[in-house]
């Protein structure tokens, strides 16, 4: 059951953007839209949007890399682990949790690293492997997606993505958990 | 929040680098100026006049540990050098620096002159009678703020990423934004707002629900949902500018792009492709059993995120939103 619906939605992954196309392309003909002019002028605005975001982008990976470089996670990592031990967290996993919301290419390495050192289906590295799915690098979405309409203020969006990460952690570890603990 | 947050992020970053410089320096973690031996070793002597060994030089793993104090390096030390003879027993060690190198002299290289070698001076040397062994003694070149060096290197590094983010981003943004907007025209964009408006409009009260930006942002959540990351960004860039437009007071966050962030930053996705792929690179006998994990953590992610910023805009503090006018 549980391979049947991973074809279908592997499937769905690889159709999804040549049926998109059709779709929207056919629909639009139907409706005597003129296509390929309209796609032109709305494609015109992805030069701005993209050059827009750069500031912000910097801004924000000048300061993750800075704090990666600096070894500081590790550092984090020690001073928290009787916490994390509390709630039957592996030492090892403990940095993807806080690296995880920072850097994408950073916790994939991370990820990389840790299967390598405790095999793939072992606890930490099934483990490691649900939390990178388990969220999204926060700090970059808010970056990108901020930068794009020039928000400075973020209001409650880092607190709020901050708290979205932290469940998704628990969660993974919670499933976990209840599913692998050896 | 972000303020301190960048804030927070940099200050630490110097201040765990500056420490544990200067406790390096303290403890002499690299060993500057203290003399370390090993055997060399050549296939064949140089021939003529020539004063430059081409060879290997053999340190056993617990002497290397012992050296510098750490407990990492477990097997022994095989590592090609180019040893260039002097006068007096004397000479100059050139260490090329490869992944097979010990993860040390990895770090060292790194913040040395020159990055992809240590050169050492050798103090002491004692050939043997036919001239393919040698005793060394030398001195690697004194190592000094390695995590400083890494700090800066890394500034300007990222920037440098961040850029070609952004401009890689150009050429797929046209073309989802070229589609969207033949969608919309199309008036399919309309549809699709009006079968999930019973959704969006609980998720985004704000908003009108058949606003443009709600179309943009279901297409976002759908392309996220398929791990179709290349469309979503664009679509979710798309969302974030129409949803701008009902932005009274530029600058500052509205609800609704709070929320549209948070199911963003949830991550929620069927196939967590990359996580699968990394894991059948590492040899897993199931790659695919993380599917069900990822997306029960995700699930609590999208949830916590959507009902944080749901509780967290009544606050006092972020009660400013723009949309509602309380300025």
């Amino acid at each position: 059951m549980v391979e049947f619906l991973k074809d279908i939605i592997n499937l769905v992954a690889i159709i999804a953007i040549p049926a998109i196309f059709l779709i929207v392309v056919g629909w639009g003909l139907f409706k005597k839209v003129k296509v390929y002019e309209v796609f032109v002028e709305g494609a015109k605005e992805g030069f701005d949007t993209a050059v827009r975001i750069i500031p912000y982008l910097v801004a924000m990976l000048f300061a993750i890399g800075v704090f990666r470089a600096s070894g500081a996670m590790d550092v984090l990592a020690s001073v928290l682990s009787p916490l994390t031990n509390l709630i039957g967290m592996p030492p090892d996993a403990l940095p993807m949790a806080f690296l995880r919301p920072l850097s994408g290419s950073g916790s994939l390495g991370l990820m990389t690293e840790i299967m390598k050192a405790h095999g793939p289906d072992s606890f930490t590295g099934v483990l490691v492997s649900t939390m990178y799915g388990s969220s999204e690098t926060t700090f970059y979405v808010l970056a990108v997606y901020f930068g794009a309409v020039q928000i400075k203020n973020a209001r409650h969006a880092v607190p709020a993505g901050l708290i979205a990460d932290f469940f998704g952690m628990l969660g993974a570890l919670f499933i976990c958990r209840i599913l692998f603990r050896p | 929040m972000l303020n301190y947050i960048w804030i927070s992020l940099v200050a630490i970053a110097i201040i765990t680098a500056v420490g544990s410089d200067i406790n390096d320096e303290l403890q002499n973690s690299y060993r500057n100026g203290v003399p370390m031996n090993a055997t060399f070793q050549v296939a064949e002597s140089p021939s003529g006049a020539a004063q430059t060994w081409e060879g290997e030089i053999d340190i056993p793993g617990e002497v290397f540990d012992q050296f510098y104090g750490i407990q990492t390096q477990k097997t022994d030390v095989r590592q090609q050098v180019t040893f260039a003879a002097a006068p007096n027993q004397r000479g100059t060690l050139l260490i090329p620096i490869s992944d097979a190198s010990p993860r040390l002299w990895q770090r060292m290289a790194a913040s040395a002159a020159t990055k992809d070698r240590l050169m050492a001076n050798v103090v002491a040397v004692s050939f043997s009678p036919d001239s393919l062994r040698a005793q060394l003694r030398f001195v690697v070149e004194p190592i000094k703020f390695v995590r400083l060096k890494a700090v800066s290197q890394a500034a300007l590094d990222f920037a440098s990423t961040a850029v070609q983010i952004s401009i890689g981003l150009i050429g797929i943004m046209a073309l989802w934004l070229g589609l969207m907007k033949i969608a919309e025209e199309a008036g399919f964009i309309t549809i699709l707002t009006r079968i999930l408006a019973p959704v969006t409009r609980r998720l985004f009260p704000e908003i009108p629900s058949d606003h443009p930006a709600v179309g943009a942002m279901i297409m976002n959540i759908a392309a996220n949902m398929l791990g179709l990351n290349n469309a979503a960004t664009p679509l979710g860039l798309k969302a974030m500018e129409e949803l701008d437009k009902l932005n009274p007071k530029k600058g500052t966050a509205t609800n609704a792009m709070v929320t549209f962030l948070a199911i963003n930053t949830g991550g929620l996705v069927l196939i967590p492709a990359t996580a699968i792929a990394v894991r059948a690179a590492a040899g897993s006998s199931n790659p695919g059993i993380i599917i069900g994990t990822s997306i029960v953590g995700a699930s609590c992610a999208t949830v916590a995120g959507v009902v944080a910023a749901k509780v967290l805009q009544r606050l006092p503090r972020y009660r400013k939103d723009p949309e509602a006018g309380r300025g």
